[in-house]
């Protein structure tokens, strides 16, 4: 996948979970300041990409993950 | 010491400095006693006086022993004893050496009272149908057992015999003031026995009632305490305005500002102030420490309740006949609530109000929270919460029993047989769900709550690294010590046997904080029916000698539950198998760790800080925080956290380079 796809799905996901509009979504989001994701929150975030993907992420480095620009690097490198 | 009959002399001399006597020939003094100190004394009944020789200290000022300004009725009163300023009367007491009472409204016993003891506790079911009576050396798993193992009547009714028998050992003629306890400024004190060294200032009015007390560990009471029916163990610490009726409360307790408690005990190390607890059966390490707090219908243990915590107990239908069951370990954030009937796993959180019926005893470790009215559970997700870590490792090293006796027995293993079992079976719950669940599902309904279907797979995994980690972590650990104690692979593998048997190992259960095989309980409920067990003490015995078995008793859960996860006899394994299982426990020992310390972070990030450096520009808004709070590199947990990361590879390696000098034997 090319980090554009990539990108689709991450914001696509994240805008599922947050019941926002894609076009609000920016990379520069981050998950608890600006999306107001609490810990909760990120574990369903995580639950979600990993379905999105395919993927079983190592929890400890997803939950380093701090906006949506770094989901969508991480899932980029992943994939590679 | 010899004790004589007041001669005519000693009689006008004790006239001459405010004494009288219904009858002078009941009263007796010890050979030697100072006459001096003995005036305005209106003596009734019986009446026997020790040394009145020395001083005691009173609100810091010492003052001479004796008798003054007082009436005593029918009292032994021992050696170097100073009793002043009684306002009624103190009647029917032995006074032991070294005692003070002054400035007492009335202290006095009714003949043939028990003290307390035999009162009936309607713990769990305010309604009735679980009583637990009390006595003056009840622990939590004494207690435990009369109130929950009701299935079985003959056992109900064996259990009270002994009770009874413990009971009528406690009725007395005479109450007794322990050596060198003091009772000061304190109004009505009616059928109270007190301990040795207890210290009671500024009480209310205590009533029928067993203080137990040791030099050790004094128990004491304090200002405006009123409290009925009721037993205080050794080193508990009641003050300001604490009201209870039909209460126990444990050792080492602290209980304080204005706190109400009825039908409820509170065991070993409680805190609880402010608030209110009834019909509660409160485990070791209660803690309830803010006001609008209700603690109702439950049983707790190792919890800890946010401000506001409200459970409702009662559907205006039948009474108030629901209860709750919060295993070991939960917490209760602020302004949570529970509809009880409820049974919420160990070492779970809650969050917010819950309106149905929750009931998800296999899924330990998990939150519980509320999102647009909606109940909801993240299984296992506080597997990683750094609190988790932190009460694990806090426990016992808060326990603040001091007495040569501890009565309350305690496992305080976060990871346990008990816990690691319940997860197991959480796991294969969750798979089995997540196999079945079609994918246009979001949520399921399960245990009374909302469970995300994303996240059936999540909590698998979750549990599967705690079981991995625990399971991988014991064996390695103790194939360790047996390789370095002996360097033989085939004796270190064949010492892995348990020593002991259990006919089901993987039944355990949490008897207010003694983990035990559900086996060995039957064994003690089988006891007593058949009359093995015949006394209250034999009975305190059977479960010391459980106590006493946990570790192998884990142990023997250990190799069982690794043969059914791995497949392997310990007896067996290889050295092969042996680095593999170093190699899961690291994987799975890193990946926890890893999640946990994120966690501990997260007090460190943007949004952490946004009470700090109020109305300052951000560089002043950072440096406001590091001052009061420090940095990721400062904190002592965040620090010891890194550490015990650093420590895991260590740890593999040394097991490898061990295990693998066996590999060509």
């Amino acid at each position: 996948m090319t980090r554009e796809e990539v990108a689709a799905r991450v914001v696509g996901v994240t805008a599922q979970q947050f019941a926002m509009k894609t076009s609000d979504i920016k990379e520069s989001d981050q998950f608890t300041v600006d999306l107001g994701a609490d810990s909760l929150k990120s574990i369903e975030l995580v639950a979600a990409y990993e379905e999105a993907f395919g993927l079983s992420v190592k929890e400890e480095e997803a939950l380093k993950v701090q906006d949506v620009g770094g989901a969508i690097d991480f899932f980029f490198r992943l994939l590679q | 010491m010899p004790f004589e009959k007041l001669s005519e002399q000693q009689v006008n001399q004790l006239a001459r400095q405010g004494c009288s006597a219904t009858d002078w020939h009941t009263i007796t003094i010890a050979s030697g006693c100072d006459l001096s100190r003995i005036n305005n004394v209106q003596f009734s009944g019986t009446v026997r006086i020790g040394s009145t020789d020395g001083s005691r200290t009173v609100d810091g000022v010492e003052l001479p022993c004796g008798l003054s300004h007082a009436t005593i009725a029918d009292c032994t009163i021992g050696d170097n004893v100073r009793i002043a300023n009684i306002g009624s009367v103190v009647a029917h007491y032995v006074i032991e050496n070294g005692a003070v009472i002054q400035d007492v409204g009335c202290l006095s016993v009714t003949p043939g009272t028990t003290f307390g003891n035999g009162t009936e506790i309607e713990a769990l079911n305010e309604a009735g149908g679980r009583g637990i009576r009390i006595v003056n050396d009840l622990s939590a798993q004494a207690a435990y057992v009369q109130g929950v193992l009701r299935h079985n009547p003959e056992f109900v009714k064996r259990l009270s015999v002994l009770i009874d028998e413990k009971v009528s050992r406690a009725k007395a003629e005479k109450g007794i003031v322990g050596k060198d306890a003091q009772i000061l400024h304190c109004g009505t004190i009616q059928n109270v026995m007190i301990g040795p060294s207890t210290l009671i200032r500024g009480a209310q009015s205590l009533r029928d009632g067993t203080i137990a007390s040791c030099p050790e560990h004094p128990t004491e009471i304090g200002e405006g305490v009123n409290a009925r029916s009721f037993m205080v163990a050794e080193g508990a610490r009641i003050e300001n305005g604490v009201i209870l009726d039909k209460v126990f409360v444990g050792q080492g307790v602290k209980m304080g500002k204005q706190f109400s408690a009825e039908n409820s005990l509170l065991f070993a190390n409680c805190e609880a102030f402010h608030g209110e607890a009834v019909a509660v059966f409160a485990g070791p390490y209660t803690v309830t420490h803010h006001k609008s707090t209700l603690l109702i219908a439950g049983m707790f243990s190792f919890y800890n309740a946010g401000s506001g915590t409200n459970q409702s107990n009662h559907m205006y239908k039948l009474g108030p006949v629901h209860q709750g069951v919060l295993e070991r370990g939960c917490k209760t954030g602020s302004f949570s609530y529970l509809l009880l009937e409820s049974h919420i796993p160990a070492f779970s959180v809650v969050i917010g109000k819950h309106f149905t019926n929750i009931n998800i005893p296999h899924l330990p470790f998990s939150y519980i929270h509320e999102e647009g009215g909606v109940s909801k559970v993240i299984p296992g997700m506080n597997l990683f919460s750094v609190g988790t870590v932190r009460d694990g490792e806090k426990w016992p090293k808060r326990d603040n029993r001091k007495g040569p006796i501890k009565r309350d027995l305690m496992i305080f293993d976060v990871f346990s047989p008990y816990t690691v079992e319940k997860m197991r079976r959480g796991r294969d719950e969750l798979l089995a769900l997540s196999e079945s669940v079609p994918k246009e599902k979001s949520f399921i309904a399960y245990g009374g709550l909302q469970l995300n279907r994303l996240l059936l797979k999540k909590g698998a995994k979750y549990y599967s690294l705690a079981i991995t980690r625990y399971l991988n972590g014991k064996v390695t650990e103790r194939l360790k010590v047996n390789l370095t104690r002996d360097r033989n692979w085939s004796r270190a593998v064949a010492s892995l046997v348990p020593s002991v048997s259990l006919t089901n190992s993987s039944e355990w259960t949490d008897i207010a904080g003694l983990l035990m095989p559900r086996e060995r309980l039957a064994g003690v409920e089988e006891q007593v029916v058949n009359g093995r067990i015949a006394t209250y003490d034999q009975l305190l015995a059977a479960f010391a000698a459980s106590y006493e078995l946990y570790a192998e008793d884990a142990w023997r859960y250990i190799y069982d539950a690794y043969a059914q996860e791995y497949g392997i006899r310990l007896e067996d394994i290889t050295v092969e198998q042996a680095l593999k299982a170093i190699d899961e426990w690291e994987q799975a020992s890193s990946s926890l760790h890893g999640m946990i310390l994120e966690d501990s972070k997260k007090e460190f990030a943007a949004f952490a800080r946004i009470g700090y450096g109020i109305d300052q520009p951000e560089e002043e808004r950072v440096k406001d925080f590091e001052a009061v709070r420090g940095t990721i590199e400062t904190n002592g947990v965040v620090q010891k956290l890194v550490k015990e990361g650093a420590a895991i590879p260590r740890l593999r390696a040394e097991f490898e380079s061990l295990v693998a000098s066996f590999s060509t034997t």
